[in-house]
């Protein structure tokens, strides 16, 4: 049985992959179907859902249209995600195997940075490094990713001291191979697959982290995001409530999508070990 | 309880007696005001410094009014709009080199001691000029402060000073604070502006962090049989969204300064036993400014201005930011304001055709993305409808071809990065019309003013001519001549665009059925409120 199949033959990978694929459909065709500034004015403000074929999520309290921001809000919010968890990987990757493989002083110091970056309290620091550097979406990325890349690190670090004792680890040593090659090139590849198994569980808090500061006024606000449309519509919870519980169901969907995909991929990969 | 069965009373005697004249004696019963009782308001932010004669600010006076008084408040019926507290009566000389204030008799301080004209000399001369944010223009002339008796005090000024200017700023620029508290020590440091003493008919009582204030009955009030409240309660909501609820849930009876935002209105209107008080927030007008840097030589070209002002449709502004709640403005000074405005000024119709010829004209033409510049746009922070009016500015923006970029900072940032800064292009600010031009409005586009003086004219403005007609009014005594100034200045910033007045609104009260004596006056919220009273 081939891995896809297996992916696809659990119930929450495939609800989760439908989720994720319809949300990438809406975040690539934004700019197809709402071409233009989805910020722009485009009728009567505080129109209610379903009332005119033009504007079916109805309009904000300016009369932008909801339906244009949702989509133009995926966008922001996967490319957010996606971004930085890339970056905590990637950090996280490097910052675990250095420790891991060289060990001593250097694992101590490695070790005890990503300690006290754990006990900060990953939303404080981003909402911390926003407010000081300025929001806009790269320093948003970077907040981010300065709070999640310690998982990966850890992990990293913990598959590292299990592979360098490795065989083919003494093997290119002995051939001369430079240690930073070996890290690299030898250890880190093998380290990864469970590295990247936390990659469905850093994107989906990404993606809740990035709402959240947009929701605090964080975010950049020449962009449109989730976060930022249900902080909008909580001046008039009351009178126009769908302004923000659209916005939070997309959120609530999204996350559970990644996850469960996430999860999938999981099991999959975990059955395959098994049966390897 | 006591209360409700003497009226039941009273009902049934008067009933018994005479049936007929029964309709007349009830209905008189439940319009006089009754004694006693708590008043629990919403408070949406928590100011460190409780003292008004320093920070002369809606935020201070809404609790502060209440234990510290001014000479004169505002007054919808009083001779120069104006009732006495602290002063019975003022005057003016007609060289402009002095002010005479008689002051009330009998007046105690909280902590029992005589309120005097030495009290006030102290006021003025240690804490008004010097430290005051307003005072310190409006006072900047003057010298002393003579005392020949204890209830008078003569104001004397360096440099004529218009009477009705010091007339105008009595109500906010004026609360007295006592000297026996106030003279040892650092006064910026002094425990008192946590906890003022003063002699309204409230006593600051304590401050919850985070919770409440509490301010208690002054049983040595000099105004007679007042207050009626034995108590009023601020309590601490700082959302929104839960001012309305609270007072539906009748854990509050007051909301003032718009707590209930503006969209909640329609519905909390039909709610039986509220109402919505439009009322009360003449004195107050904010206006809602486009603040221009004229260092940015695109904005420094008159035409590009005109464009701007062209591209606004302040008719939508006032329809779907303020929901109807405002005006539209068509200067410096609001349209509500009986002195001194003038509807006599160019106006600036929207239209974006001829905005965008306008800008053709100053040679921006649009590149090959539509656009012909960009610009940074800092819109202030403070109210939900500066900001809205920020998102609603830059499409308007873009309609003519402009790229304005958001920027949003908290309130501390904002003032930075406008004021001291000048990091920016256009800010959105709400500055606040004082019932005279020169309190706080002049200021806005007089040039000289040192880096870092909030509210004032930081985008590097300079126009000779009205720095010079800001200069004549300033010690232009007669008051007839000196309003034709001030719509002569009016004139002025709306033909050459120091910047762009969009709106003006005031506030919203909601308060439930049982407050009496609600909005009467033009400062209504931020004033001592010793005639309002609870009905049982």
């Amino acid at each position: 049985m081939s891995p896809l199949r297996r992916f696809l033959l659990t119930p929450e990978a495939i609800a989760g992959a439908i989720i994720l694929l319809a949300l990438f459909a809406m975040a690539l065709s934004a700019s197809l179907f709402f071409p233009g500034d989805p910020q722009a004015i485009a009728g009567p403000a505080l129109l209610p859902p379903f009332q005119h074929w033009s504007l079916p999520l109805g309009t904000d309290r300016l009369g932008r249209d909801v339906q244009a921001e949702l989509f133009h809000g995926a966008r922001t919010s996967l490319a957010v995600g996606l971004a930085a968890a890339a970056a905590a990987l990637a950090v996280g990757a490097i910052v675990g195997t250095l420790a891991g493989f060289a060990g001593g002083v250097v694992d101590e110091v490695l070790m005890r940075v990503t300690d006290a970056f754990q006990t900060v309290p990953s939303f404080l620091l981003a909402l911390a490094f926003v407010s000081i550097v300025g929001p806009s979406l790269g320093v948003v990325v970077a907040a981010i990713a300065l709070g999640a890349w310690t998982g990966p690190a850890r992990v990293a670090r913990a598959e590292v001291l299990s592979i360098r004792e490795r065989d083919f680890v003494a093997g290119a040593r002995v051939i001369g191979m430079h240690p930073l090659e070996i890290a690299f090139r030898e250890v880190l590849p093998n380290a990864l697959p469970p590295v990247l198994a936390l990659s469905s569980v850093i994107v989906a808090a990404a993606i809740l982290t990035e709402a959240a500061l947009s929701f605090l006024g964080l975010g950049d606000p020449n962009r449109v995001t989730w976060g930022g449309m249900i902080a909008e519509g909580r001046a008039v919870l009351r009178t126009a409530p769908f302004l923000s519980i659209i916005p939070g169901i997309a959120l609530v969907l999204t996350v559970l999508g990644v996850y469960l995909a996430g999860e999938g991929v999981v099991e999959t990969t975990a059955v395959r070990r098994s049966l390897s | 309880m006591s209360e409700i069965t003497i009226s039941r009373r009273t009902v049934l005697a008067g009933s018994a007696l005479l049936l007929g004249s029964t309709a007349l004696p009830t209905i008189g019963w439940a319009q006089s005001p009754k004694k006693g009782g708590r008043l629990v308001v919403a408070a949406d932010s928590e100011p460190r410094n409780l003292n008004p004669a320093i920070v002369a600010s809606n935020g201070v006076f809404f609790i502060s009014s209440k234990i510290v008084e001014p000479l004169a408040e505002a007054s919808f019926e009083g001779k120069d709009g104006l009732d006495p507290r602290l002063a019975t009566s003022w005057e003016g000389a007609a060289d402009g080199l002095s002010v005479t204030f008689k002051l009330r008799e009998g007046v105690k301080w909280h902590d029992g001691k005589p309120f005097t004209s030495a009290d006030v000399a102290f006021s003025a001369l240690q804490i008004w000029k010097p430290l005051q944010n307003l005072g310190r223009t409006v006072f900047k002339d003057l010298e002393a402060v003579d005392t020949p008796d204890e209830l008078t005090a003569v104001f004397k000024f360096a440099k004529p000073t218009p009477f009705q200017l010091i007339r105008n700023a009595l109500p906010a620029l004026s609360s007295v604070v006592p000297k026996h508290v106030y003279e040892t020590g650092k006064i910026e440091e002094n425990p008192a502006n946590n906890a003022p003493v003063g002699t309204g008919p409230f006593k600051f009582a304590e401050h919850k962090s985070g919770e409440y204030y509490r301010l208690e009955k002054n049983a040595d009030y000099w105004g007679k049989d007042q207050p009626y409240l034995d108590e009023i309660i601020y309590q601490v909501l700082p959302d929104r969204t839960s001012a309305a609820s609270a007072l539906e849930a009748e854990e509050i009876q007051l909301a003032a300064f718009s707590a209930v935002p503006l969209a909640d209105l329609d519905r909390i209107s039909k709610v039986p036993g509220l109402k919505v008080i439009t009322k009360g927030y003449e004195g107050l007008t904010y206006q809602l400014v486009v603040e221009i840097n004229h260092r940015r030589k695109e904005l420094a070209d008159l035409k590009v201005r005109q464009a701007i002002a062209h591209a606004i449709d302040k008719d939508f502004v006032v329809k779907t930011v303020f929901l109807g709640y405002a005006a539209t403005a068509t200067g410096p000074v609001p349209k509500n304001d009986p002195q001194f405005y003038t509807a006599d000024v160019p106006t600036y119709t929207f239209d974006v055709a001829k905005a965008n010829a306008l800008l053709d004209e100053a040679g921006y033409s649009r590149g090959d993305d539509g656009k012909r510049f960009s610009l940074k746009l800092l819109p202030a922070p403070y109210f939900n409808e500066t900001k809205q009016f920020g998102d609603y500015l830059r499409q308007a923006l873009a309609a003519i071809g402009i790229d304005a970029q958001l920027v949003n900072n908290d309130s501390a940032a904002h003032i930075k990065a406008v004021y001291t800064d000048h990091a920016f292009d256009l800010a959105v600010g709400p500055p606040v019309f004082r019932g005279d031009p020169a309190i706080s409005t002049t200021i806005l586009v007089q040039s000289g003013i040192p880096d870092g003086v909030p509210f004032s004219n930081q985008g590097g403005y300079k126009n000779d001519e009205l720095d010079a007609l800001i200069a004549k009014a300033s010690e232009t005594l007669d008051p007839a001549a000196r309003t034709e100034l001030y719509k002569e200045f009016q004139k002025k910033v709306a033909a050459d665009l120091p910047l762009i007045n969009v709106a003006e609104w005031s506030f919203i009260s909601v308060a439930r059925d049982t407050v009496g004596n609600v909005a009467n006056n033009p400062r209504w919220a931020v004033s001592n409120w010793a005639d309002t009273w609870l009905e049982a």
